[in-house]
């Protein structure tokens, strides 16, 4: 097994790194860059609790090869504040009750930025489209698609291009 | 500050992703842990060979039943269950032996070069097979768990006086917690000996007990800490019981920290399970609808141990007949061991399954009375001082009827039930609603001691450390909690920090379960904030010119009650109590109400308080299909008083969509004891597009035992949904369906696929 | 995750070139949400493959495009593209209808309709829609190019008949005509992240009132997916009712049962095919 070699960003950083060739996305977050608010539930790309956002679009980082990223940029929960600032989801997040015991809480906020990021004004269906590949077992997503609803309407600044 | 809702406590560091949860642990040195499965669902241990194994290059340890210093089982209630299996294995998630090695890859690859030759023992999976004569025995002196009663006027009396007589029977499977986060420890060894088990623990004082008799260590030589929990709903107790003995021997054994954590397929082949009930009911009744008798057997699945079968089977022995007036009861309720997976605590703890019988019963008898089924309920249900089926007068408010009121009017129950069936005769997809109530005990009950203590603790700049033995597994206590000794000091939530539970911070104050946090813990932080605030004003008073008991706390201040301008600051009084001398430390401990329960006779006041709920379900069925759509639901419930609306509607919205997938989709799949669903492809719950939209409904009854009346919301919520769907099914489709799940194939068939199996291997 | 040596070629000649060489030890991975599930499940110890070749990135197998009557898909195109391409919603709604329903959004921003075609499973919810287009797939290989009908590339349930060497670069099919109907239903056991349980892919022509052109196209009920004639036939000829549509149901719950045979599911599956397909053909009618 010969080591690859990546040139990635992420979360606007650039990183080159030497990388087993079996190594998941997942695992270079977490393990390679100490980032370890991407979670890893199922292994299999069935709950979502990995996602990531890659180019723009919220993925499975258990479902991809490291490789498969290079020269691709990143966004991961980690990168969605700007220092002690919350991202207008996170904070929506907080006040709408939409944390529990927050695992899939990275997962889910991503899932919806990269809506908002493509939708600035969706609908409840689409919110619920676009989070359902992230599975959450203490919310009932009723208060996660009332945080994402008032996150959408909040100013149309370019908090969303952030992504 | 009560009844408001801050933000949780802890959301900043779950929305940033900077909580750290078992699986982000990292200990310099650390080793990976794997274990190494059974192969048979029922078997004898002839020879575990791990030489090859032990051989490969990066193992550190390769351990056995044979390795264990201490008890090789453990068990709350029946000492029963063994982290590695010393003779004899008994379901497939059994562990005959546990490798460490420096990598999670390398632990792996040694797992699998263990060899182990077994002599195959006839197995049982049916529960109501297991409990016949010339079963093959699981364990010494037979299958039978338990056996729980009620007793109550005489059965068959009341059958004499009824004018029909209805039995029925129904079924319910076994779930799976699906907490997103699965099993994780890390066990690592301090400079003085004392093992630490850091890890995704819900019930760290009985995970501490099992470690401690495992190893042969003193409790006090055993600290449990919990990690941030991604989830648990009763489910990561026995099963991190397991995981805390295998790595804590490891660690032992090694010298180094070691992590041992489930994959999905491991957490579904190995961790215990909602148990599968088998429910006969008998039931008199009069052409007029009133009850007056219920026969009841049930028989329990309770897997390869006991684990928390004897409590679970209890509170479903207790509450068997529903929130209903019946003058004559006998029940009867059996937990059996079987070669399958264990089954234990779950989020309704033996509820759900009784409430999907009993509530789709009463719509069944209804039904043969020609009448509706509220109407119906309403002329059944316990009010305010009658008498339950174990004989208990109530006596606080009983408001079953307020909440089925209060759901039904809020979903505009009548005209839909009306018009549904107006419009499915012509609609290809049928509309229906449907309800269901209940009534729950609060806390323990007569399980055991039920009692819990905290500590307060303020800091000489006025911020205050909060200590409880309860855990924060997403259901919001750490916010509530703080809340509480906030509003009892007159501080914002912000200047108290709820610390990580630990065991070596707090007695033992009991398990987080049995939605007793708010009602125990919730009391026992009030007592112990309460007292931290009588020393402040102890110290103030001399300075205000003012007696103690004149004083209170409101606002950051410590003022004059009738005066407010005559106050000093809360830093001001807290080092005013300094300066004096005096401990600001205080330690409150709690016990419940006293309560009884005599299992002879099958009677007792099981429980010091109930609470009450109903919930309707509006959903569209596909007959053709069999598919279910929940499009609504309302649910009304009970809680005493809110101590946090938002997090109890968090609460009343996750247990629905947990008894939506409960109801419609979820079923471990065991075929011979082997797991057939084994990670979240197979293993399906609802996604967000599963489930309709919630309703919450906060019925505020305060009740004399709860911390400014609060009682309790967790579990009920997830009792209800399942049969409030069933009926909602009968009413658009009219099929009955008397087995969950409700599945594509149910709908269509009446009856579960079965597929042929080869003997499993 | 077992070990494996990972290449990332630029061009899809150097894929190619390194198939020709490497092809029998090699797993291609394109948007990996099928491969990736796959190699996990392998056991430490137990033998993967040698390579994986990354095909995701290569420019020949992106775009969706018209030539003449025909649309290409490039096999690189994801779900997202396939079902937000305005080319594939005006000339093959049904396609664009069926890679909206594959997994979650994380599935379809990566996951590739050349990968759901080479996964070869019974239950795809792409391939019966492709082959009620009557779409081609495009195989290519170092020595050069084929162009078979896509029904007929599934040799068995996950597996098809291109070779170690070959790669498949694009489906194509002739556009719909506006005036045609067609449909994809799909049903699953959860509205979203859904493995179909049964769906059925439809296209109807009609002249003067009456079907002259029907293809049927059910999923997850033959081994293969795979149109179905006898079920086509009573259509054709025919004026569209509610009766007429029903018989074809009927027609293809008849014709799975002597294909597939009498299995453990059929008492549930065949009445479903049957309720599906006449679905089907409302809704494409209906349009």
């Amino acid at each position: 097994m010969k080591k690859i070699k990546l040139d990635i960003t992420v979360n606007g950083v650039k990183h080159s790194l030497k990388v087993d060739p079996n190594l998941r996305l997942l695992d270079l977050l977490r393990e390679e860059l100490d980032l370890t608010g991407t979670k890893e539930g199922c292994g299999i790309g069935e709950c979502g609790a990995c996602t990531v956002i890659l180019d723009g679009k919220a993925v499975n980082s258990c479902l991809i090869l490291a490789g498969q990223c290079a020269g691709r940029e990143i966004v991961t929960i980690e990168g969605l504040s700007d220092g002690e600032k919350l991202h207008p989801l996170q904070q929506a997040f907080l006040d709408h009750g939409a944390v529990q015991c927050g695992f899939c809480t990275p997962g889910m906020i991503l899932s919806a930025a990269a809506l908002l990021h493509a939708n600035p004004a969706p609908t409840e269906d689409e919110i619920r489209v676009a989070i359902s590949g992230n599975l959450c077992r203490c919310t009932g997503y009723t208060q996660i698609v009332e945080a994402v609803q008032a996150a959408a309407g909040k100013d149309k600044g370019d908090w969303w291009l952030q992504i | 500050m009560i009844g408001l809702s801050p933000l949780r406590v802890d959301g900043r560091e779950k929305v940033t992703g900077a909580a750290r949860y078992g699986q982000d642990l990292k200990l310099a040195g650390m080793l990976y842990a794997k274990v190494k499965h059974a192969e048979y669902p029922h078997a004898e241990i002839l020879k575990i060979d791990t030489a090859r194994a032990k051989k490969i290059k990066g193992v550190a340890a390769v351990l056995t039943a044979a390795d264990v210093p201490g008890n090789t089982a453990f068990g709350a209630v029946i000492v029963d269950n063994q982290p590695l299996a010393e003779d004899r294995v008994r379901y497939l998630g059994d562990a005959v032996a546990v490798v460490a090695a420096e990598t999670a890859e390398i632990a792996e690859k040694a797992a699998a070069a263990i060899k182990v030759k077994y002599r195959e023992l006839p197995a049982v999976f049916d529960p109501r097979e297991a409990l016949e004569p010339g079963a093959p025995e699981i364990h010494e002196g037979g299958n039978q768990i338990n056996h729980h009663k009620t007793r109550k006027g005489d059965v068959a009396e009341g059958f004499r006086q009824a004018d029909l007589v209805i039995e029925r029977s129904y079924s319910t499977q076994r779930v799976d917690h699906t907490y997103i986060e699965t099993e994780v420890v890390v066990a690592s060894l301090d400079h003085d000996g004392t093992l630490t088990v850091e890890g995704s623990h819900q019930n760290i004082f009985s995970i501490r007990a099992a470690v401690a008799s495992f190893l042969g260590l003193p409790l006090s030589r055993v600290r449990i800490v919990q990690a941030a929990l991604g989830g648990s709903f009763g489910g990561k107790d026995d099963c991190m019981s397991v995981l805390s003995c295998r790595a804590g021997l490891l660690a032992l054994k090694t010298g180094r920290p070691v992590m041992l954590s489930n994959s999905r397929e491991s957490s579904l082949i190995e961790s215990y399970k909602r148990h599968p009930y088998f429910l006969d009911y008998k039931v008199g009744v009069k052409r007029d609808g009133t009850l007056t008798a219920m026969e009841i057997k049930v028989v329990a699945d309770g897997g390869a141990y006991a684990s928390m079968t004897p409590f679970v089977t209890w509170r479903s022995v207790v509450h068997a007949t529903g929130p209903y007036r019946v003058p004559n009861v006998k029940t009867d309720i059996y937990g059996a061991y079987t070669n399958n997976t264990y089954t234990g605590a779950f989020r309704g703890f033996g509820s759900p399954q009784i409430t999907f019988a009993y509530e789709s019963l009463m719509d069944e008898i209804a039904g043969e009375l020609k009448l509706e089924p509220l109407e119906f309920r309403m002329n059944n249900i316990l009010r305010d001082g009658e008498i339950t089926a174990t004989g208990q007068k109530l006596d606080h408010t009983v408001s079953v009827g307020q909440a089925l009121q209060a759901a039904t009017s809020a979903a505009g129950w009548e005209e839909k039930r009306r018009r549904f069936s107006e419009e499915n005769r012509t609609r290809l997809l049928k509309r229906g609603i449907g309800l269901a109530c209940s009534y729950r005990g609060v806390a323990l009950g007569a399980e055991g001691v039920d009692a819990t203590g905290a500590i307060v603790r303020i800091q000489s700049d006025g911020s205050i450390d909060l200590t409880t033995g309860l855990v924060e597994m997403g259901q919001g206590l750490k916010t509530v909690f703080s809340q509480i000794a906030a509003h009892e000091l007159g501080v914002p939530v912000e200047r108290v920090q709820y610390r990580r539970t630990d065991t070596s911070t707090i007695v033992d104050g009991g398990p987080t379960v049995a939605s007793r946090s708010t009602i125990m813990g919730g009391a026992a932080v009030r007592k112990a904030a309460i007292a931290a605030r009588e020393k402040l004003c102890a110290a103030a008073a001399g300075e205000l010119g003012a007696d103690p008991a004149e004083l209170t706390a409101v606002g950051e201040k410590i003022m004059v009650a009738s005066d407010p301008d005559r106050a000093i600051d809360f830093t001001g009084a807290v080092a005013l109590a300094l300066a004096a001398g005096m401990n600001l430390s205080s330690f409150a401990w709690h016990v419940s109400p006293p309560i009884w329960w005599d299992e002879e006779a099958g009677k007792g006041n099981a429980y010091f308080t109930y609470v009450y709920a109903c919930q309707v379900a509006e959903i569209e069925v596909d007959p053709e299909t069999g598919k279910i759509n929940v499009l609504e639901v309302w649910a009304a419930h009970d809680v005493g008083k809110a101590i946090n609306p938002e997090a109890v509607r968090g609460q009343i919205c996750g247990g629905v969509a947990t008894a939506i997938g409960y109801g419609t989709l979820e079923e471990v799949e065991l075929v011979e004891g082997v797991t057939k669903t084994v990670n979240l492809d197979e293993y399906l719950i609802p996604t967000a597009m599963d489930v309709g939209k919630i309703h919450s409904i906060i019925l505020e009854n305060p009740d004399k035992y709860g911390p400014y009346g609060a009682k309790c919301i967790a579990e009920p919520t997830a009792e209800l949904c399942a049969p409030a769907i069933a009926n909602a099914v009968a009413h658009a489709a009219g099929k009955r369906i008397r087995d969950l799940p409700l599945n594509l194939e149910r709908i269509v068939l009446g009856h579960k696929l079965v597929k042929k199996q080869r003997r499993a291997r | 995750m077992i070990p494996f040596n990972f290449i990332r070629p630029a061009s899809l000649a150097e894929a190619l070139d390194f198939l020709a060489e490497n092809g029998e030890r090699t797993e291609i991975i394109a948007g990996g949400t099928d491969l990736l599930v796959e190699l996990r499940g392998i056991p430490a110890g137990k033998k993967g493959p040698k390579w994986v070749v990354d095909i995701s990135g290569l420019p020949e197998l992106k775009g969706i495009r018209e030539e003449g009557e025909e649309i290409i898909v490039g096999s690189g195109s994801t779900h997202w593209e396939v079902h937000t391409s305005e080319l594939i919603r005006e000339t093959a709604p049904l396609l664009a209808a069926a890679s909206a329903t594959v997994g979650a959004a994380q599935h379809r921003n990566i996951a590739t309709i050349g990968g759901n075609i080479m996964n070869a499973s019974p239950a795809a919810d792409t391939v019966p829609a492709l082959i009620a287009l009557e779409a081609s797939a495009v195989l290519r290989s170092r020595e050069g190019e084929r162009v078979r009908p896509l029904s007929g590339i599934f040799v068995k349930p996950y597996q098809t008949d291109a070779a170690p060497g070959e790669i498949l670069t694009a489906v194509r099919f002739r556009r719909l005509p506006a005036e045609a109907k067609s449909a994809f239903v799909k049903l699953g056991r959860r509205n979203a992240l859904a493995i179909s349980r049964m769906n059925a892919a439809v296209v109807l022509f009609l002249r003067d009132g009456v079907i002259s052109e029907a293809r049927i196209a059910p999923g997850s009920a033959t081994p293969m997916p795979e149109r179905f004639a006898a079920a086509e036939k009573i259509l054709i000829g025919q004026k569209p009712s509610e009766e007429l549509f029903r018989a074809a149901g009927a027609a293809v719950a008849a014709e799975m049962v002597d294909r597939s045979g009498r299995r453990w599911s059929t008492p549930y599956k065949e009445p479903v095919i049957a309720a599906l397909t006449a679905r089907a053909l409302r809704e494409a009618l209906a349009g």
